[in-house]
């Protein structure tokens, strides 16, 4: 499969609470100097990105995307194309965008650029929702958002959705994703609230003024989401992730789950090297931004740190991404792949998980096997991958 | 020979053997005070923090009397419990006298009075020493009258010390020399040399401590042990002092100890008799007993990988505790490991602490079982101790399990609980004595097994602490056993199973399965944890699975993060025993295992 191109734009006119990526306040002076700065990155990136497959998606994550003009999208858009192969016509381009910066005028330029998914960072239609998560739109400004995006003509318009907030029963969640998918969204990634550590909600959760939900309540909410979504006409491909059809799943983050290669540039960007004949490698940018810009404005490649991916490596990420999804895991191909058998290597955990209903192996019309999760299995998928032996033929 | 007096000192627990022998040997010099630890003899940490001797230890000591002339004293130190008795009867064979120890304000115990007759048993000669007179509480009058009427001891020939003060060391150190008879033998007869003890040095190997009889002993002498007629040369002979100091020769009458470059472990049996090679004598040293195990349980190594190191370390126990018996035992569980026959539940308690403790090594034992006699329908007798080997119930015509006489030292107000317990755990026979004033001694005739499973805790906790436990071995007698297994969805945790009277069967079970369901963490799969006898399910718990357990996001960055999670996990699930697709943490068998009740089962 094609190779795909992420950027990470770190910039956020204000910082959520439960927010744990790489990101910076747009009120900084690095904003302004932040498109020039990431094209010189491609510069300095392209001679040692040797896959010469081009590049059939490009996605804008953060941060906030949306928060540089569309001369600067363009202008790093124009490097990329310069230093690296890209799909002809043109690769699929992937904006993140936050309902503020939604307006007919905006959703033209993206149009315009080649944007063809864009991704809203709604979170909810609730005020109340909205409020805990500090966000700055509220709910009424995220439906003219979603409505202005759809009539603008994306292929696909995506909104992300969080759930279990502190207090929020399956009544209100239900009611939000009903809010999603009655303004006809095509895609919707529902993410259950992560408390992490170095946020401000992980400081709210230290001193037990927030915690996640508990177990039960996560899950009851888990199975919710995707019962409601299936009726709604929506299927789920991963844990957090559903489309309209197979045409509107995210053709760039599927790249993530079967080790399909990708160069990520820009602060705390990840990418992953899998040429023919030489090992697979992942490799990682600085994660401030400050960093990042420093080594890049010296002519260096902002890497912070590398590793290489061995057949174990490989396999364990195989399985553990493969049980994310639907698809499941093709167990032909694992065993080509990496040697192991995973059904006999594991014949009475696989019995006693298919008595619990956590997982099926499904075949598909061509013969292939695979081993897929079912709903209650996709809900445990971490542990389910721990469960697993994967003894190597070392 | 008339210079050597070969004598013990022999005690109930907390009478003050090991501070009487402590001031003999400050007394007579053999260390400088500023070298002088309390309690010297009891080498191990273990016995200094438990106060009660487990090894026999023995040095000799010199003393000037007041006839002016100078006496080798050689203190043999024995064990002060019941389950010790094979290691208290070689030291006795060792010896022509004993110190027999009262304490001054409890009197005669009952222990006093077994540890009596098997020093008469020997043939020594035993002078009675009142100790702690220091007391307030002490009553030497009553003491010397219980001496007179129990013991059946002439109580002028007692003598009062304050073993803690230094009190009366002088008279007493008077009477070993004019009270205890001079040793007997023939220094020209061929060599008779009781081997009573050993230990391991890890520079010289085995240190024989011996006992002479008849003949004379030095270096290079080829010496034969008579029992496993084994060959030695000698190396090196000399006097058990604090430390080890060489002499020329040992004679008859004398006690020392001898290297003889053995390196190995094995072949050495405690109570074996020395003799030379080249002249042997006709008959071994008489009255070796060998030790009988009551209790059996299989120790295994909480790591696998550290079979080896405990194979290592039991070698090395053996050594210095000849009571110890062991042999290579599996299970499908726990892996490798031994079953481990023991004198009694203080021995084993005394083994496993050793064994981690002095050789750091984290294990996991095995429900203590004690040894049935089981008569099959072919009139076949098997003695079984490992609940594996449990013959099916069909073919078991009769079951005899092996009973104790307990005797139990408790305070008058917790008579009835104490008569209580002993009722529970089906004791019969139960009977009652006033010793004095508000003491109070209660005699049961229980069934072994029922002792092994938290008796001496649950005695300590009605009694808050007061009561005292000492048992003998009586007899057999019929009994309903069961074995029950125990079964993690459906799969037998043969390390679990045990055998049980009928009538406990129930609650037992239950809580091996509550314990169980506490310490295995919830899978992805509902656990069934179940108790049964044969086919029969008598206790179930449940563990319900993970209803959640996974993270929302995984993206670029995460999947690394995500991988070493999973190693890590995974590394910690290799320490975890599989049984079915079940992951069962070594902690939840310690605490299944675990004999005492849980905090909150009280």
């Amino acid at each position: 499969m094609a190779p795909g191109l992420y950027l990470h734009v770190p910039f956020c006119s204000s910082i959520c609470p439960y927010c744990d990526f790489s990101v910076m306040d747009a009120a900084s002076p690095a904003r302004q100097r932040f498109a020039s700065r990431l094209a010189a990155e491609v510069s300095l990136a392209a001679p040692a990105w040797r896959d010469p497959r081009p590049f059939d998606t490009v996605y804008f994550g953060g941060g906030t995307p949306s928060q540089l003009a569309a001369d600067e999208l363009a202008h790093v858009l124009d490097a990329c194309r310069t230093r690296l192969p890209f799909e002809i016509p043109a690769p699929w381009i992937f904006l993140e965008a936050n309902p503020e910066d939604v307006t007919p005028v905006a959703c033209a330029e993206w149009r315009a650029l080649g944007v063809r998914t864009l991704s809203l960072g709604v979170q909810s239609f609730s005020d109340e929702s909205l409020r805990f998560l500090g966000r700055r739109h509220g709910g009424r400004q995220a439906r003219a958002a979603v409505d202005t995006a759809l009539l603008a003509g994306f292929d696909t318009v995506s909104l992300d959705l969080i759930y279990g907030l502190r207090g929020q029963t399956p009544e209100e969640w239900r009611k939000d994703l009903g809010s999603a998918v009655s303004l006809g969204p095509q895609h919707l990634s529902c993410y259950q609230l992560t408390i992490h550590e170095r946020t401000r909600f992980g400081v709210e959760a230290k001193h037990g003024r927030l915690s996640e939900l508990p177990e039960d309540e996560q899950a009851t909410l888990f199975e919710l989401t995707h019962r409601f979504l299936a009726d709604a006409g929506f299927s789920a491909y991963e844990v957090s992730n559903f489309a309209r059809g197979p045409a509107h799943q995210s053709r760039h983050n599927r790249k993530y789950w079967d080790h399909t290669p990708y160069l990520g540039l820009g602060p705390s960007a990840h990418s992953l090297a899998a040429e023919a004949g030489r090992p697979a490698r992942r490799w990682w940018n600085e994660r401030g931004t400050p960093l990042w810009e420093k080594r890049v404005a010296a002519g260096e490649r902002p890497v912070e740190s590398q590793e290489v991916l061995g057949p174990k490596e490989l396999a364990e990420e195989a399985l553990l991404l493969g049980l994310r999804t639907t698809a499941g895991i093709d167990l032909d191909g694992f065993r080509a792949r990496y040697g192991v058998d995973l059904l006999a290597a594991n014949d009475s955990l696989v019995a006693r998980l298919m008595d619990e209903g956590r997982i099926v192996v499904r075949a598909d019309p061509e013969g292939g096997r695979f081993l897929v999760p079912t709903l209650s299995g996709l809900a445990v998928a971490d542990g389910l991958a721990a469960a697993f032996d994967l003894s190597l033929p070392n | 020979m008339d210079h050597i007096r070969n004598f013990c000192i022999i005690a109930h627990i907390d009478h003050g053997k090991s501070t009487l022998a402590d001031r003999l040997i400050q007394r007579c010099g053999a260390v400088e005070d500023r070298d002088f630890r309390d309690q010297i003899l009891d080498s191990m940490d273990l016995e200094r923090e438990r106060g009660i001797t487990i090894k026999a230890n023995t040095v000799t000591l010199p003393y000037t009397a007041k006839d002016g002339k100078t006496y080798e004293l050689n203190l043999i130190d024995t064990p002060g419990h019941v389950d010790f008795s094979h290691e208290v009867r070689r030291s006795l064979m060792s010896c022509e006298g004993a110190l027999l120890v009262v304490d001054a304000s409890q009197g005669v115990e009952a222990q006093t009075v077994a540890n009596l007759y098997l020093a008469m048993e020997f043939g020594l000669h035993v002078v009675p020493v009142i100790n702690k007179i220091d007391l307030p509480s002490a009553d030497v009058d009553r003491v010397m009258e219980e001496i007179d009427r129990d013991l059946g001891l002439d109580p002028f020939e007692s003598v009062q010390v304050s073993a803690k003060l230094g009190t009366g060391i002088d008279d007493l150190l008077e009477a070993i020399v004019q009270k205890l008879p001079a040793p007997k033998g023939d220094p020209q007869a061929p060599l008779r040399a009781l081997l009573f003890d050993a230990q391991y040095d890890s520079y010289r190997g085995a240190v024989l401590l011996v006992r002479l009889f008849d003949g004379t002993l030095n270096a290079p002498t080829r010496v034969r042990l008579m029992h496993s007629d084994a060959e030695h040369k000698v190396e090196e002979v000399g006097c058990q002092r604090l430390k080890r100091v060489p002499v020329p020769q040992l004679s008859a009458g004398e006690v020392g100890y001898v290297l003889a470059g053995m390196k190995s472990l094995a072949g050495l049996a405690i109570g074996d008799t020395l003799t030379e090679a080249e002249r042997p004598a006709a008959e071994p040293v008489p009255g070796y007993r060998e030790a009988k195990p009551v209790v059996f349980s299989s120790i295994y190594p909480m790591d696998t990988n550290d079979y080896e190191d405990l194979t290592k370390a039991l070698e090395k126990l053996k050594l210095n505790d000849a009571s110890l018996i062991y042999e290579k035992d599996s299970s499908a569980a726990l892996g490798f490991g031994f079953r481990c026959g023991f004198l009694g539940l203080l021995h084993l308690d005394v083994v496993q602490e050793r064994l981690e403790r002095e050789y750091d090594l984290s294990l996991i034992l095995s429900a203590p079982s004690v040894r049935y006699r089981i008569v099959l329908n072919n009139d076949k007798e098997v003695w079984i101790d490992n609940p594996t080997y449990y013959p099916d119930p069909g073919s078991i015509k009769e079951a005899y399990e092996p009973y104790i006489k307990a005797t139990i030292m408790t305070p008058e107000r917790y008579l009835g609980t104490v008569m209580e317990l002993c009722r529970e755990r089906r004791g019969v026979e139960t009977t009652y004595n006033y010793l004095a004033a508000g003491r109070m001694e209660v005699l049961s005739q229980l069934p072994l097994a029922e002792v092994l499973f938290d008796f001496y805790d649950r005695l300590k906790s009605i009694t808050q602490g007061y009561g005292s436990f000492d048992y003998e071995m009586l007899d057999y007698r019929l009994g309903d056993m069961v074995k029950v297994d125990i079964l993690v969805n459906s799969e037998k945790v043969d390390a679990l199973s045990q055998l049980v009277h009928r009538e406990f069967s129930r609650p037992r079970a239950l809580r091996y399965c509550e314990r169980l369901s506490k310490k295995i963490p919830r899978q992805q799969f509902k656990i069934a944890i179940q108790g049964a006898i044969g086919g029969q399910i008598i206790a179930r718990t449940t563990i319900n699975p993970f209803r959640k357990d996974v993270t929302a996001k995984c993206y670029g960055g995460d999947i690394s993060r995500k991988r070493k999670l999973l190693e890590k996990q995974k590394e910690g699930k290799k320490k975890m025993k599989m049984v079915g697709a079940v992951e069962i943490p070594q902690d939840a068998f310690v605490a299944v295992l675990r004999t005492e009740d849980d905090e909150d089962e009280k």
